[in-house]
């Protein structure tokens, strides 16, 4: 799953704000050499279509683990793992340890997802599945979510490699195959096969942090590091029924009606962390005196200033940042046109603020709607709490001098909590933080068309990426 | 659809002084009944699992058996369907006993159906579609809704038949295979197949009428049904552009529906009352002493009266017979766990008063709800229903039946707030009188559409008795 690209108000810019270029239209730093070998291996994945299902992951798997085989990396640390993802899914992950001669710390873990979202012909304008350049953008399925990454990380490997580099701490490369659908993968690499993957802390692939406004102004670029906990509740109410020419005073559907109004007006605790709180101060920089940039402040002056927290909720840039968020998204009830309804059921589907347990929010979510409301989770997905993982300094600096100096220098980086959860989620509930922040930027919202049709990147911001990680691997284990 | 009964009342058409011995099935007859009671339950005829075909050949095969001509019994297989009821192959059975000789008067119409509406195994305490006999009552769904019905009405032939005796005019069965939904059965009943019903002069719906008793034993009364409100569904929806359910947006498909139904549920229409709604309450109020039927002389008195409606409304046994209701059934919404809905919708199943177009209520709602995000639309295009004039002969041979199994049991007409394969037939011109023998305790065993459905075990031997007695009152002479 990709996250949004972080959207600000034009008007509120007022760091980095200046109208400038067509980043699509600036040379990248790749050399042309490489530019060719990377393109090449980016059309033969985007070309192999890795739907669920499809049982065509392993090609993906074969074709990067080919890439560091031709480098150099021994066949003792590549591993093919099959697994079987959502029933009758038979699919794969990829590992491989590029050795340090002379580790003096921890391991890095490299997170990629070798799978793609499911994409028709017949909503596309061409075949997903065909690699295309066209007006400065490669296009097909996967090309921003997200096998630009995975090509990426694998071929500045590869360069460095080639140039003789060696790093002094393993690199270790986790890519799944069930991101988009189960994350069986990533919950097996951080456990099961934990022997293979275990590292200081991971740097995932899965969402371009940089991006620019359709202004071309730099909007900075969001590193991850926290994330909400997903979990999904069922409420339910019951009735004796009966028939619906006489209609009893009570009824299941209206009961759900009322509890429906009640979380619909409901808001959770306001909740700061350590990553929240470093979003928002970079937040209140770019918002100057706007209101959103004193509600801001005031928030962060007083995190008991919950009418702040409640303003800057309400603003449509930052649903989600402040606190637990619960919503109704499907609703069921009734077995007959002519019958009053026996049962009702809403599903409310929740996003947990970071650390707060999911059975503590079922608790707050019955005391809100009463004991006529059934409240259960969904039993197929029970959500883990995950930690956010700490700041680091050494990846936000090598992050920063990276965007600034491969893609623009006025781009920012802060830190961001995601709504949304990633493959990243199974190992920082394991213990290993990770840092989501490919360096593959776009043009927002035009280019945010992961999931959806016609999904494109620009071709420099691929090629761009590549150099990224160059030197990603050299400021972190160089 | 079935018949729900009002509690006490004591106005009786005419008062049948107890005779001899109340009438009874012999101890064969009563196996007879089981047997087939239990094999009618136990085949789930719910719309879409293509059932019904097979009711009706085994209702058809218990004719055949009996002896009734081949000729005569007619199979009728059509395909039901519409957009929000489902699809189903389904089937009709129409069996004619020919009078000997000429017959001295058009046929009557015995009417009923097969099919049932849905039940759930989760909802029950016991699976719907096995039949079950527990604490003197018999379990599954179509107990009183209405299989009941279409086993008096087989088995009273059957046995009138063995006992030899001669209609003098035809009587006719349609057993119909869709009433709970789309009512193509009973269309076609009163057009394409008018030919093979003999054109009757009136009909008997066995899903219509009946009895009840109160919990402690008195008689709660029985009813012959006159007129029924006007059923029709309507739909409201609301859609939205959607999104990421990380990122909740102010307006939301679901909450605005639900808003909607919050104000659905407060609403009240205008209360009115008809010739057999008025003779209904004439006859409640002579014994309902207390508040209800203080509100009852209020009403009757003052038509305007709007409170005293309301009260009335309010009571568990006349809820629906004072003004059209609407009540939310069904609710749809959403695609996706994680997904904010794009749509969601509620189904509004409303029962008109006679003689209020449907279009108007239609109105009515969009006034209710007044909010242009929520969008009203009909289901259905039924007209309003028509009620049908009192017969004399059928009043009194019902009233005589039900008084020879009940002694001293009060007998009223009724406007039903539920509507019935009647409809396509008192449109064209011939009336039905809803005339069920059966009874059940009031409230308790109100289960129709509902779960736990049950009638009690006497109750379907006494309405294969009272079939007789009214078959051989109003055929025999």
């Amino acid at each position: 799953m990709k996250r949004a690209l972080f959207l600000l108000l034009a008007a509120a810019v007022s760091t980095s704000a200046v109208a400038a270029t067509d980043p699509r239209t600036l040379p990248t730093k790749l050399e042309p050499a490489w530019q060719a070998k990377a393109r090449a291996v980016f059309k033969q994945a985007i070309e192999i279509p890795s739907v669920h299902h499809r049982g065509e992951v392993p090609k993906v798997a074969k074709l990067l683990a080919d890439q560091f085989r031709a480098a150099g990396i021994p066949d003792a640390d590549i591993h093919f793992m099959p697994y079987e993802a959502l029933p009758g899914d038979q699919t794969e992950a990829l590992i491989v340890r590029w050795r340090s001669p002379h580790a003096t710390k921890k391991p890095i873990l490299i997170l990629g997802h070798m799978d793609v979202v499911e994409a028709k012909r017949s909503d596309w304008k061409y075949d997903p599945f065909q690699f295309r350049e066209e007006g400065g953008y490669f296009y097909g399925r996967g090309t921003s979510d997200m096998k630009n990454g995975d090509v990426a990380t694998t071929m500045a490997a590869v360069k460095l490699m080639s140039e003789g580099f060696k790093p002094d701490r393993d690199i270790i490369f986790f890519y799944s195959g069930d991101e988009e659908t189960k994350g069986e993968g990533a919950t097996l690499g951080s456990t099961k096969w934990r022997n293979l993957t275990d590292a200081e802390f991971g740097l995932n692939a899965d969402g371009g942090c940089p991006s620019y406004d359709e202004q071309f102004r730099a909007l900075g670029c969001g590193i991850s590091m926290a994330e909400k906990t997903f979990q999904t509740y069922f409420l339910t109410t019951h009735n004796p029924g009966g028939h619906s020419s006489r209609p009893r005073p009570d009824n299941a559907i209206y009961d759900l009606a009322d509890a429906l109004e009640k979380v619909r007006t409901y808001r959770f605790q306001p909740m700061q962390n350590e990553v929240t709180r470093a979003y928002f101060a970079e937040r209140a920089k770019q918002e100057g005196n706007s209101p959103l940039g004193k509600e801001i402040r005031a928030w962060l002056a007083n995190p008991n200033d919950g009418a702040a927290a409640d303003a800057i909720e309400a603003n449509p840039l930052e649903v989600g940042l402040t606190r637990t968020r619960c919503v109704a998204t499907m609703l069921s009830g009734g077995h007959a046109d002519n019958a009053l309804p026996e049962s009702a059921t809403a599903t409310v589907n929740c996003r947990i603020f970071p650390g707060v347990q999911p059975v503590a929010v079922q608790a707050e979510l019955q005391k809100l709607v009463g004991p006529k409301v059934e409240v259960k989770p969904d039993p197929n997905f029970i959500g883990v709490p995950t930690p956010a993982s700490p700041l680091r300094p050494d990846v936000v600096k090598a992050v920063t001098d990276a965007v600034r100096t491969v893609i623009d220098p006025r781009m920012d980086v802060y830190a961001e909590m995601s709504t949304g959860a990633s493959d990243g989620s199974f190992f920082r509930a394991q213990g290993i933080p990770v840092y989501d922040m490919d360096g593959s930027w776009g043009i927002s919202p035009l280019d945010e068309r992961a999931h959806g049709l016609d999904e494109r990147i620009p071709v420099r911001a691929f090629y761009d990426d590549v150099v990224y990680w160059e030197m990603i691997y050299k400021s972190l284990a160089g | 659809m079935r018949h729900l009964l009002p509690a006490a009342a004591i106005v009786a058409f005419a008062t049948t002084p107890a005779l001899a011995a109340v009438p009874k099935l012999s101890p064969a007859e009563h196996d007879a009944t089981h047997a087939m009671f239990e094999h009618v339950i136990d085949i789930p005829t719910v719309i879409g699992r293509h059932n019904v075909p097979q009711m009706a050949q085994y209702v058809a095969d218990q004719f055949r058996a009996a002896g009734f001509p081949a000729a005569d019994i007619h199979v009728m297989p059509y395909h039901t369907g519409s957009a929000t009821q489902g699809e189903d192959d389904t089937a009709a059975l129409i069996v004619r006993w020919r009078a000997e000789g000429t017959p001295k008067a058009k046929p009557i119409m015995l009417m009923g159906h097969m099919d049932v509406v849905e039940a759930k195994r989760d909802d029950w305490s016991v699976d719907p579609f096995k039949m079950i006999e527990k604490d003197g009552y018999y379990y599954g769904r179509g107990s009183i809704d209405m299989k009941d019905g279409i086993v008096g009405i087989t088995q009273a032939m059957i046995d009138l038949k063995k006992a030899g005796f001669k209609p003098k005019r035809d009587i006719v069965v349609l057993f119909t295979g869709d009433e709970e939904t789309n009512g193509i059965g009973a269309k076609n009943g009163a057009t394409e197949w008018l030919d093979l019903l003999g054109h009757p002069e009136y009909g008997l719906n066995a899903d219509g009428g009946g009895g009840g008793f109160n919990p402690d034993g008195t008689p709660a009364g029985f009813t012959l049904q006159t007129a029924e409100k006007t059923y029709a569904d309507y739909t409201f929806t609301v859609h939205n552009r959607g999104g990421h359910s990380s990122k909740p947006r102010k307006d939301n498909a679901i909450y605005s529906l639900a808003h909607a139904l919050d104000k659905l549920e407060a609403y009240r229409f205008q209360p009115m009352m008809n010739e057999t709604t008025r003779a209904y309450f004439e006859g409640r109020q002579k014994t309902e002493k207390g508040p209800l039927g203080d509100a009852m002389r209020r009403w009757l008195a003052n038509p305007g009266d709007g409170e005293a409606a309301d009260i009335i409304e309010a009571s568990d046994s006349e809820v629906g017979l004072t003004r059209t209701r609407c009540v939310a059934t069904r609710l749809f919404g959403g695609h996706a766990n994680n997904a904010l809905p794009q749509l969601a919708s509620a189904r509004i199943n409303c029962r008109i008063f006679p003689g209020v177009d449907p279009n108007a209520v239609k109105a009515e709602l969009e006034k209710i709800v007044s909010d242009p995000e929520v969008q009203v639309t009909r289901e259905d295009d039924n007209v309003a229903s028509l009620a049908s004039p009192l017969r004399p002969d059928v009043t009194a041979a019902y009233t005589h039946a039900v008084q020879a199994l009940h002694p001293g049991m009060p007998v009223f007409p009724e406007m039903s707030t539920g509507a019935s394969d009647a409809r396509p037939f008192r449109v064209a011109g011939i009336p039905v009188y809803g005339a069920s023998g059966g009874w059940i305790v009031v409230p308790t065993d109100e289960r129709a559409h509902g779960r736990d459905e049950r009638l009690p075990v006497q109750s379907l031997d006494d309405g294969v008795v009272h079939w007789e007695i009214m078959l051989q009152e109003l055929a025999g002479k």
